[in-house]
């Protein structure tokens, strides 16, 4: 999966995404490359093992969702990366690639783990189209180290490598994205997720027997296109977690009785609430350290707002597949409308014989509710997820988006990743269905159907055709250009 | 002749001709008159209206492959009458609307009457002068004398020939007359047939902008009265509703309109109207349409008002030779005369009387038919430079209708279905909603529309086309002219806005 790098490959990907191919073949120089560490790749957007250090200090390694950790070299006992920032196809969800732009292959770009008090020595090279830099978020370092274009180090042009070198200082939570064009490069997925491992027990920091980040983006791609729209600022249409979207997004697969640790970072535009089914974490560290043990609460969600790092911790004690998500409910799903008339309540009868007669291939959705949708499984767009999929074992879960599942099993072997599918719930723990007979589902809207409409004094055709049941009606209000997503 | 400056070869060499022609009947005078008898009865035998009319027919047959039967005859018009029934038995085609118009125009009937006293006119002047007998009785004391004589005009038999020439050049003028109205009669029933087609087709499309618009407003007021939308919504959707109803309205009338232009073109009365049925749309536009490099050469070859007008000429030519011949002989008459006394011997003699050319010398007639004779080419002319000018814009109207026809069906209608593919798919999809699929299946009807409108408009032009390469295109359109094709519909669309 990870491999050193292939001229010829990264030549076909740069052609695939159609974007730069020139630049790609021109970049760097073999010579140029030998006096650096590789650029490894990675070539599929599957979650990587964690890393087990080969050298330099150990530490429990982290597994990142849906991506990987870049492995390292040591010299004169610098750890030294080496970043490619360049073009890549990521896959959202099986059905679903985008083109983006990422690091060695994938966006987001891979982990990078060190430890605490570690010199380490990054090498950049610029494989798109325009200039980068990239910022640590977060890190104590040398203000020249800081990647912001302009402003600490000149923009690292098209073909360029850069080199950015300090010390972890602190162990922590951080991030890097790039500091020059950001709001276009960020847009168009560059950002990776950064651990730095305490180097001796640390008070407010508790080992974990399972430790998964990921990193929270948003994406603007029109449905049967495959380039996000860089210049969306609130009404995005994918929610991701490390780029993927449910159903793509892998499980956390853990072991009962495991203390795990969740870091989730947020680079979208907009706030995030993360929330756990059938546990209660504590907040134990944000991208400024550790948070101070008598400083932190129980929670079921925590709001994860831009820019930020949250770091929760539980104990896994509740055998079941519980669901992690975001819980903003647009949130979990794909690519919707949403200025799509609401058909709730209203009567089909004879309309859609009607409308069939000028689009045959019309079928009525709506009348009830959205999950028609789930359940038609209709042809959509190319290169299209639907709105809400994904199959549990009692049906469709009618997610998308930023939703996954906690898999707590007690016969997950320490350090086993793999899935071990639907948890079966021992007999007669399951909600069921009961017999009541000769009650009937209720109309959704109930005062439509019971009432006619009521006729005013004097009043015209269209005023007659008003609701009955409207002035209990409540709405909010729906303007244009509204944010808070 | 030599002091004559005529512009055409042509023109100038007909004139001559018809002089050699005449020098010949001259000498043959005498002959002339000993066979008298015998001209006089092959005069009678070749009267016969049928004879005048087999060009038209052929031309008919020719230029447009139908039948112009004579309907002289009541078992002619029951034949006709068989025919039409036939024909109306299914849907009409372009083809059998001309063949139609062809039996049933009574226009055209009148003028095959034409034809038969043009015929007979003629026929009239290939009979003799007839002579003039004159009985005299003298009284002179004593002496009675008894005059007879036996008088021809000679004149008007050596006036004979030019004049045979003369009723000749008429019917065929009568029949290029008649091959015109043929023309037109025919270019008329085909140009209101693809119109009528059309616009019945229009209809269905305004037809399905309607549906989609109706399902529109009755969805809306049911979301209306579930509480699902505002007022606001429910009036823009009964407007979009109301003006789809208004162009339906139109394109029924314009349907309507059409139709009965047919009707008068192909000369449909009684039941047969209601039997008329037509086919549900236009053939297609071809999927190539280049036009053969000499149409103008074509066009001046065999156009009728080209023709006609070489005719004129050739006409006034013989006419100014005639004048020339006779200008100074005024009267001439050649009598036998046998004068018979009782106190003399029976007298004989020929008798001769001359009018003397001693005012009138005939000048002022010869310079009239040579001016009428100059004006006619000059008419030729200008006929033959409004013809070619009148091809090449036919030419260039069809040859632009049927790109933009093509670009139509080839480019914009496939298009336009792509357009609604995706646009279920995005529905399927919940990115759009049930409104904006209904307000695409109305841009889709517009757009097969205006595809109609454009192919309408080729066959009109490539109609126009073909008839002007044999005479002049008078189109008496009623109502619709090419490039205002009617999109019902088209402004109507507010639900776009809706949301």
């Amino acid at each position: 999966m990870i491999s050193r790098r292939n001229l010829f490959a990264q030549m076909a990907a740069g052609a695939a995404v159609g974007v730069a191919g020139a630049v790609n073949a021109a970049a760097v120089s073999r010579v140029a490359l030998a006096a650096i560490p590789d650029a490894m790749q990675r070539d599929t957007p599957d979650t990587a093992p964690p890393l087990s250090p080969p050298d330099g200090r150990p530490y429990q390694p982290v597994v990142t969702l849906n991506g990987w950790t870049l492995p390292w070299r040591l010299r004169d006992g610098v750890k030294e990366f080496h970043l490619v920032a360049e073009p890549v196809v990521r896959e959202l969800a099986p059905g679903c690639t985008a083109h983006l732009w990422g690091y060695n292959g994938q966006s987001p770009g891979p982990t990078i783990e060190v430890v605490e008090g570690d010199r380490v020595r990054l090498y950049v090279t610029n494989r798109l189209p325009e200039h980068t830099s990239v910022h640590w978020h977060g890190q104590r370092l040398p203000n020249g180290m800081d990647g912001v274009s302009g402003l600490t180090q000149p923009a690292i042009r098209p073909g360029e490598t850069f080199v950015y070198e300090f010390v972890a200082r602190r162990p922590g939570t951080f991030m890097y994205h790039p500091h020059a064009d950001e709001m276009t490069q960020m847009a168009m997925g560059m950002m990776g997720f950064w651990v730095t491992h305490p180097k001796a027990h640390h008070p407010a920091i508790a080992t974990v027997q399972r430790d998964f980040c990921f990193l929270l983006s948003s994406y603007d791609i029109d449905p049967g296109s495959y380039t996000p729209r860089i210049s969306t600022m609130t009404d995005f249409n994918l929610w991701t977690w490390n780029s993927r979207v449910f159903p793509g997004i892998d499980t956390l697969n853990v072991r009962q009785g495991d203390r795990v640790r969740i870091r989730v970072g947020n680079l979208t535009m907009t706030n995030h609430p993360i929330h756990l089914h059938g546990h209660e974490f504590q907040v134990t560290g944000t991208d400024g350290g550790p948070v101070p043990p008598a400083a932190r609460w129980p929670e079921v969600t925590t709001d994860v707002a831009v820019g930020q790092m949250r770091q929760i911790e539980f104990v896994a004690d509740e055998p079941g597949d519980w669901a992690l998500h975001c819980h903003k409910s647009h949130h979990t799903m794909n690519a919707m409308g949403h200025a799509v008339d609401t058909l709730i309540g209203v009567d089909h009868r004879g309309l859609a014989s009607r409308i069939n007669k000028i689009i045959p291939d019309y079928m009525a959705m709506g009348e009830r509710g959205m999950a028609d949708m789930a359940e038609m499984e209709m042809p959509i767009p190319e290169n299209t997820v639907p709105m809400m999929s994904g199959q549990g074992p009692h049906g469709s879960l009618e997610m998308g988006g930023m939703f996954s599942v906690v898999k707590v099993r007690a016969d997950q072997k320490p350090g086993d990743y793999s899935d071990p599918g639907w948890y079966r719930a021992p007999a007669g723990s399951v909600a069921r269905r009961v017999e009541t007979p000769g009650e009937a589902p209720s109309s959704p809207m109930p005062t439509a159907h019971q009432h006619p409409p009521r006729p005013t004094a004097g009043a015209s055709e269209a005023a007659s055709t008003r609701p009955a049941s409207e002035p209990l009606r409540v709405r909010k209000p729906d303007g244009h250009g509204h944010h808070g997503h | 002749m030599s002091s004559q400056t005529i512009p055409s070869t042509a023109a100038r060499a007909a004139p001559s001709t018809s002089l050699q022609h005449r020098a010949t009947k001259r000498r043959a005078l005498g002959s002339v008159l000993a066979s008298a008898a015998a001209v006089l009865l092959g005069g009678c035998a070749s009267l016969s209206p049928e004879q005048a009319i087999a060009p038209v027919q052929q031309q008919s047959q020719a230029w447009l492959s139908a039948d112009l039967p004579l309907q002289q005859t009541d078992d002619q018009r029951a034949a006709a009458r068989q025919r039409t029934e036939a024909l109306l038995a299914q849907p009409l085609d372009a083809q059998a609307a001309v063949q139609l118009a062809l039996l049933n125009h009574r226009g055209l009937q009148a003028s095959l009457y034409g034809l038969g006293m043009a015929e007979s006119e003629r026929v009239q002047t290939l009979l003799w002068p007839n002579p003039v007998l004159s009985l005299g009785r003298l009284v002179r004391g004593d002496e009675r004398e008894i005059e007879r004589g036996l008088s021809v005009n000679l004149l008007a038999l050596l006036g004979r020939p030019a004049r045979q020439d003369a009723s000749a050049r008429t019917l065929a003028r009568e029949q290029a007359r008649v091959a015109q109205q043929l023309l037109d009669i025919a270019g008329q029933a085909r140009r209101r047939w693809i119109d009528a087609v059309a616009a019945q087709a229009q209809q269905a499309h305004a037809r399905t902008v309607l549906d989609s618009a109706s399902a529109g407003a009755e969805l809306t007021l049911r979301m209306r009265q579930a509480g699902n939308v505002s007022a606001l919504r429910l009036a823009r959707e009964r407007a979009v509703l109301a003006e789809a109803q208004l162009a339906m309205e139109q394109a029924q009338l314009q349907a309507v309109r059409e139709r009965e232009a047919l009707i008068r073109a192909i000369g449909l009365w009684g039941d047969d109207v209601a039997r008329l049925s037509l086919p549900e749309r236009l053939p297609d536009v071809p999927s190539t349409f280049r036009q053969a490099d000499d149409l103008e050469r074509t066009a001046v070859a065999q156009r009728l008002d080209i023709q006609a007008a070489k005719r004129q000429s050739e006409a006034l030519a013989a006419q100014l030779g005639l004048t020339r011949q006779t200008g100074r002989l005024n009267a001439l008459e050649l009598g036998l005369q046998r004068n018979s006394s009782n106190q003399a011997p029976t007298q004989r003699g020929l008798d001769l009387s001359l009018e003397v050319p001693l005012f009138d010398w005939g000048q002022a007639r010869i310079v009239g038919a040579q001016q009428a004779y100059l004006q006619s080419v000059e008419q030729t002319a200008q006929t033959a430079i409004d013809a070619r000018s009148e091809v090449r814009e036919a030419s260039e109207r069809a040859q632009a209708a049927w790109r933009i026809a093509r670009r139509h069906h080839d480019e914009l209608l496939p298009l336009a279905r792509q357009v609604s593919d995706e646009t279920l798919l995005r529905y399927n999809g919940m990115l759009i909603g049930v409104m904006d699929l209904l307000a695409d299946a109305r841009a889709q009807a517009r757009a097969v529309s205006a595809a109609l409108g454009a192919q309408r408009d080729f066959w009109l032009a490539e109609a126009t086309l073909s008839q002007s390469l044999l005479g002049p295109v008078h189109d008496t359109a009623s109502s619709a002219s090419p490039n205002t094709s009617s999109t019902p519909g088209a402004s109507t669309d507010a639900s776009g806005a809706a949301h």
